[in-house]
């Protein structure tokens, strides 16, 4: 366990090696949150309510902030994994006393906490002032407990894609494909609450509602039906990409490929 | 028991191809051609604990294959290897705490941290207890003479500064056997004596057998006792170094830059003259160290016109292999 702290305390290092970086990186937030602002004014106002299915405008936009957090802030490990395959740094982190995925996972973790840690401090200041103050503190525990499960399953996720790797040269194709479903099945651009309730029935039987909707939706609801069908549904889908990925890593071990000489 | 024991160790591997054009790429999409490359061809060979192996070979040989394999990231097609009694393929973790590895064209030391932060992870990475990590940096930042770069981010430190940081953060964990790919590469003639001398020092305080992987064959010269030649995957000379430079390493090339002219009839008894540069003031000369001895044709150079500049180099390893090859091919 020790070890995988040490790997994290470094990424940790290593991403705030360049604050100035960290904090221009994070500035696209504000232009997001702008963007999302106006678009959901406009709706807001056209429709004459409000609030649209039991969120108002402010809700909204805490909740867009939570789930753009999550989304521009978790690693992008399927491209580094394919990455360390194709130039061959891959080696060095296999011939290490350590396991392959949970290296990744503490690695993942150091370099994507400061970087979301930024990106809601820069889109919080912005939309506490565009749409009001953020949900009571009381919200806020049941809400990062599901980001915690939500980020351990893009992890899963990303971690398969990069996998993938192994066998194939190219993972971008895979890594837009699932993107565009936490985008649109996850509720990350749209929450499902405004969704036709046949296709909210169907995002809840898949994955991707639990790696965004769920955290950014009890951020600013906190309902315990909703609490507990986001834990119980990341629970459920973590099992089975975790054993899955379990299986993937060893089957992808006896037949990786590296590049380079 | 020997360090490394490999028998039959091959490595295939499937790449797909495809013609130039469009119609090629959408017959690839239904129907992909795809051809087996052997990178490592039923080889065999054993390492004594402690020993210093060099295995050599040009660009695609299946030097890094077969280290790889050794360190247990690639699965072998077939065969059968032991390091230091582990499997590598089926027990690389177990293996790992045994072994250090530098890949010469790969850092593993964190670009934008201070060394010390890489060698401090490692130790952790290693299960050392932090007094112990600090005691061993402390040994290898003597050894390698690295105590004032330490703390200067890597990304500041000359390519030599750099490989000596490598190395040493390599032997962090005291490893039985070390395996290096090319730790070399890129450095001036400075450099790569110091980060020789180096490896030799540790090798021997510790005890710690080395194979090392090279292009250069001054890295076999200063550091390796015995041999591995290979060539398309497989091994076409395995002897001790001294016997490859009696048999094969035998003549020298010279470069000499004169202060004035040249005479058009220049000659130097026992060698052999390339190439006068009369413009230049310069000569090229090659000779063979069995008949001529190194002193005398300095000398005689010296005596023949004031030296500017002298340069005194090896034939090509790739020259050295192509003859062992065709002697080899003549030979089965």
């Amino acid at each position: 366990m020790k070890k995988y702290l040490a790997i994290l305390k470094i990424n940790l290092l290593n991403s705030l090696a360049y604050p100035a970086e960290l904090l221009t990186r994070a500035l696209v937030i504000v232009l997001f949150m702008w963007i999302f602002f106006q678009l959901w004014r406009v709706t807001f106002a056209a429709a004459g309510t409000e609030a649209i299915h039991g969120l108002t405008l402010r809700d909204t936009m805490w909740y867009l902030l939570l789930a753009e957090t999550l989304e521009l802030g978790r690693p992008r490990l399927a491209r580094l994994i394919s990455q360390q395959v194709k130039d061959g740094s891959i080696a060095y982190l296999l011939n290490k006393p350590y396991h392959f995925l949970f290296y990744q996972l503490a690695s993942g973790l150091g370099d994507s906490l400061p970087r979301m840690g930024m990106l809601f401090l820069l889109g919080g200041v912005v939309v506490w002032a565009l749409a009001g103050p953020p949900p009571a503190i009381a919200h806020w525990p049941p809400a990062f407990l599901a980001l915690a499960g939500a980020w351990l399953l893009h992890f899963c996720f990303n971690a398969l894609i990069g996998l993938a790797a192994f066998l194939a040269e190219e993972v971008a194709p895979f890594e837009w494909i699932y993107q565009k479903m936490v985008f649109i099945l996850g509720g990350m651009l749209i929450p499902l609450d405004f969704y036709p309730a046949w296709l909210q029935t169907v995002c809840r039987s898949l994955p991707f509602a639990y790696m965004m909707y769920g955290p950014a939706r009890l951020f600013v609801r906190p309902e315990t039906t909703v609490f507990v069908q986001t834990l119980l549904g990341q629970i459920l889908w973590l099992a089975v990409l975790g054993g899955g990925l379990a299986l993937a890593f060893g089957s992808g071990m006896r037949r990786l490929a590296i590049n380079g000489g | 028991m020997p360090a490394i024991q490999v028998k039959n160790l091959t490595k295939t591997f499937q790449t797909r191809h495809k013609a130039a054009g469009l119609t090629a790429s959408v017959r690839a999409l239904f129907r992909p051609q795809v051809s087996a490359v052997e990178a490592v061809r039923g080889i065999s060979f054993e390492m004594e604990a402690g020993e210093l192996l060099g295995f050599i070979g040009p660009n695609g040989a299946g030097k890094s294959t077969t280290i790889k394999i050794l360190t247990g990231i690639l699965f072998p097609t077939s065969g059968e290897a032991s390091v230091l009694g582990y499997t590598p393929w089926r027990q690389r973790r177990q293996l790992a705490y045994h072994i250090g590895t530098v890949f010469g064209q790969r850092p593993q030391l964190w670009y934008h941290l201070p060394a010390i932060d890489t060698l401090t992870l490692f130790g952790k990475i290693y299960e050392l207890d932090d007094r112990q990590t600090k005691r061993r940096i402390a040994e290898l930042a003597e050894a390698f003479e690295i105590q004032d770069l330490l703390e200067t981010p890597v990304r500041k430190l000359s390519l030599g500064q750099r490989m000596r940081c490598e190395v040493a953060a390599s032997l962090l964990h005291k490893p039985k056997l070390l395996l290096l790919d090319e730790p070399s590469i890129g450095l001036d003639v400075v450099a790569k004596q110091h980060i020789r001398d180096a490896i030799r020092e540790m090798a021997a305080r510790e005890n710690v057998g080395v194979l090392l992987t090279s292009h250069d064959a001054g890295d076999l010269e200063a550091l390796c006792k015995r041999v591995i030649i290979l060539h398309h995957g497989q091994i076409v000379y395995q002897d001790k170094v001294s016997t490859l430079k009696r048999s094969f390493l035998t003549s020298k090339l010279v470069e000499v830059r004169y202060a004035q002219q040249v005479a058009p009839d220049f000659e130097i008894a026992g060698t052999e003259t390339l190439k006068i540069a009369r413009e230049r003031y310069g000569v090229k000369l090659r000779f063979d160290t069995r008949r001529t001895p190194v002193e005398s044709v300095l000398a005689r150079l010296t005596e023949a016109g004031d030296v500017v500049d002298i340069t005194i180099s090896d034939p090509p390893l790739e020259e050295v292999i192509a003859a062992i090859y065709a002697q080899a091919e003549r030979n089965a």
